[in-house]
């Protein structure tokens, strides 16, 4: 019987999970992915840590109970404390495999290796870490490695490719897991291309691109994802057309709690439009539907009409300004 | 933040700068800083910038704030509260002192800044003043900490405690530091007390900012002082100062003390809040309270494990976030029924039993869904002494 490593569909799967996947795949692993978020998997996650943790976190417990019953052998949980040189991800990412030893889930044993750049842990390390339980042999390791890379890359290429074939522009602001989960964002970039709208993310921009955005900000970004989505708003500032700009975060998200705010400064000084959406358990479609229309209808009547008296400072168009 | 100012203050003084110490922190402050910061923003941010809105009414024109590299929010902080503050109209000079680790000779250059025309030397003697009134004002904290449950006069403690504050800000040298030191704990010692009396003893634990300042966390150190529990933070300014400014480690670090429970920097200080949490716990204290801004992300992941380490030391932990709410008699219910359930745990004799499950059971009787039959044979073997306590 062969084993199974479990990943579960959840935090950094819905960016890394070519690579995952092709790793273990050439190293001629099984993986088993949890099914896609859904209520149950939700609520499983809600029960396993304390109220004030974050949804994307409560999803990721989901997915780890729901894993465990579908009976995997390993868990990879890496502790992922940062994927580039003078960034972080997230405290609750450097402590997630001990966050989920203190839970009382029953768990097969974790593949926890630490990644982190920021002191640079050699590679070598990090990926025999990863294959441990099954082989030590380093040439098929590496291997391995370099086809997951291949694919990663070659995912990450397709993600960039947009044809251009709607009037307005959206760029959708989150964290991948946000903006990837569509149980959790609600369907939100179907919901956007039914009303017409290019959705575009920070996926879509280069790396290289991005680094040389960031350097408008006077003082360095130390999180990945503040990096992405402040890179991607500069980025998007300098493209001409109709556009406009939703920022989607999870309720109490630390990062974002400034992130967005910088971010926001910066649209309201250019006139764009933005819409900030604030993701929790609340499953309520309605409001968020409602808002995403008017989002666009405004937009749309501003070009249309001229209505200068449309605002174009954020105050009613959803800001987080306080005393709006 | 609590009263690092006494140091701050007497450190810059000292090297010759005009200081002007915000005015202390009520819920004016507070309010002020609600309606400017970002809502999900942690608590000491919002603070800190109702602090700078009334520095800059008193004459300020620059502030100092420390910089950081992540990944706590507080690296960031000094940008936000910068451009927040230039949207409303105040315009204020930066100062931005990165960590030295970002590179020592980056760090003087900023320093160097501040202190304008002041020699190097009198710059030097001027840290080295601002600490020894930190380490002495903590000192005299520690005393009051342990007077606090013991008094017969509830208060005098801390009336001594906030003259001594006054004395040791107005010393302008290391004779007249050292003079107002010794008289105030010369005071403090004298005061009328129980020393008979069996007090329970709780480690504060926790985010930097909610432990040092007490508006931050609702006083929860007084009042579990007064509810009769000699207090010990996990962290006081001197001790802070001596670990991250001059780079000295004393003997084994606290965080040693995470493993097994938490093995990684979680960034701010969730490492040392669960290393702390295990070292009171070995070193025989009651009960640990954990306080934290909500949102406060490194906490968030100590709160996650606090209940294993509850488990595994037999210590209860209780977590209490603060955020703008200054509702206080939620806290001090929580205190109380806290103080309370540790009471039960002791044994009649005034001895605690730390680990068996027996005293668990009656602390869990409150608070934890231990089937109800455990708690009751529990209870049963513990005596009915502790159980009308």
């Amino acid at each position: 019987m062969s084993l199974k490593v479990g990943l579960p569909r959840a935090l950094f799967y819905h960016t890394y999970y070519p690579l995952w996947q092709a790793f273990y795949a050439a190293l001629g692993v099984e993986t088993v992915v949890s099914p896609e978020t859904n209520k149950g998997i939700l609520n499983k996650g809600i029960k396993c840590v304390v109220d004030e943790t974050c949804l994307p976190v409560k999803v990721f417990f989901g997915h780890v109970a729901e894993l465990c019953e579908a009976g995997a052998d390993y868990l990879f949980v890496p502790r992922l404390v940062s994927v580039e040189k003078k960034a972080y991800i997230c405290p609750k990412f450097m402590g997630l495999p001990d966050m989920l030893k203190a839970s009382r889930i029953q768990r097969p044993p974790l593949i926890a290796p630490v990644i982190n750049f920021v002191k640079v842990t050699p590679l070598q390390k990090i990926l025999d870490e990863c294959a441990a339980p099954f082989t030590r042999n380093r040439v098929k390791i590496n291997r391995a490695w370099q086809k997951a890379w291949q694919e990663q890359k070659q995912h990450e290429e397709n993600l960039r490719k947009i044809t251009p074939h709607h009037d307005l522009t959206i760029l959708l602001l989150g964290h991948d897991y946000n903006v990837y989960d569509r149980y959790i964002n609600m369907d939100l970039i179907k919901k956007l291309q039914q009303l017409g709208c290019q959705v575009m993310t920070a996926a879509h921009i280069a790396r290289e691109e991005r680094d040389r955005q960031i350097e408008k900000f006077p003082r360095s970004v130390f999180w990945t994802y503040g990096r992405n989505l402040i890179g991607a708003a500069y980025h998007f500032m300098e493209q001409p057309g109709l556009k406009g700009v939703i920022i989607l975060s999870s309720f109490g998200c630390g990062i974002d709690s400034f992130i967005d705010n910088f971010i926001i400064r910066r649209l309201t000084e250019q006139k764009i439009p933005h819409l900030n959406v604030v993701l929790d358990e609340h499953t309520g479609e309605g409001g968020l539907n409602t808002r995403l229309e008017a989002f666009v209808d405004i937009i749309r009547w501003r070009r249309d009409y001229h209505q200068g008296y449309v605002s174009p400072h954020g105050q009613y168009l959803g800001s987080a300004e306080r005393n709006a | 933040m609590g009263n690092t100012w006494v140091a701050l203050k007497g450190m810059l003084e000292y090297i010759g700068l005009e200081v002007v110490v915000p005015p202390p922190i009520t819920k004016e402050t507070l309010f002020l800083g609600v309606q400017h910061a970002p809502e999900f923003a942690c608590l000491p941010l919002k603070i800190n910038i109702g602090n700078l809105i009334e520095a800059k009414k008193l004459g300020a024109d620059v502030f100092i704030m420390a910089g950081g590299t992540g990944p706590c929010r507080f690296g960031l902080y000094a940008q936000l509260e910068k451009e927040i503050l230039e949207d409303l109209g105040y315009h204020y000079d930066s100062l931005i002192i990165e960590p030295p680790d970002t590179g020592y000779w980056q760090f003087l250059k900023q320093v160097k800044k501040i202190v304008g025309k002041a020699s190097w030397w009198r710059v030097f003697q001027g840290i080295r003043f601002g600490y020894q009134k930190a380490l002495a004002v903590d000192k005299l904290e520690k005393l009051v900490e342990e007077i606090r449950p013991r008094e017969t006069v509830k208060g005098t403690a801390d009336k001594i405690f906030q003259n001594a504050l006054q004395i040791i800000d107005r010393a302008q040298n290391f004779g007249e530091l050292e003079e107002s030191y010794i008289l105030s704990s010369e005071k403090l010692r004298h005061i009328p007390k129980d020393e008979r009396k069996k007090v329970l003893k709780i480690g504060l634990v926790g985010e930097i900012y909610t432990l040092l300042e007490p508006f931050a966390s609702a006083d929860i150190e007084k009042k579990l002082g007064y509810l009769g529990a000699e207090v010990r933070r996990s962290l006081y300014l001197s001790e802070w100062v001596n670990e991250h400014l001059f780079l000295k480690a004393k003997g084994p670090s606290i965080r040693d003390f995470a493993r097994p429970f938490l093995n990684h920097f979680v960034g701010g200080h969730g490492q040392e809040t669960i290393g702390a949490g295990v070292a009171f716990a070995n070193a025989g204290f009651d009960g640990i309270v954990q306080v934290a801004p909500l949102t406060c992300m490194p906490e968030i992941v100590a709160h996650n494990i606090f209940p294993e380490v509850s488990r595994d030391c037999g210590i209860p932990v209780l977590n209490i976030y603060v955020d703008e709410q200054t509702g206080e008699a939620g806290i001090n219910t929580r205190l109380e029924a806290f103080i309370e359930l540790l009471e039960a745990r002791r044994k009649p004799d005034g001895k605690v039993v730390s680990k068996p499950d027996a005293v668990q059971g009656v602390a869990q009787d409150v608070a934890s869904p231990i089937p109800r039959e455990a708690a009751q044979k529990a209870a049963h073997k513990e005596g009915p002494d502790t159980l009308t306590m």
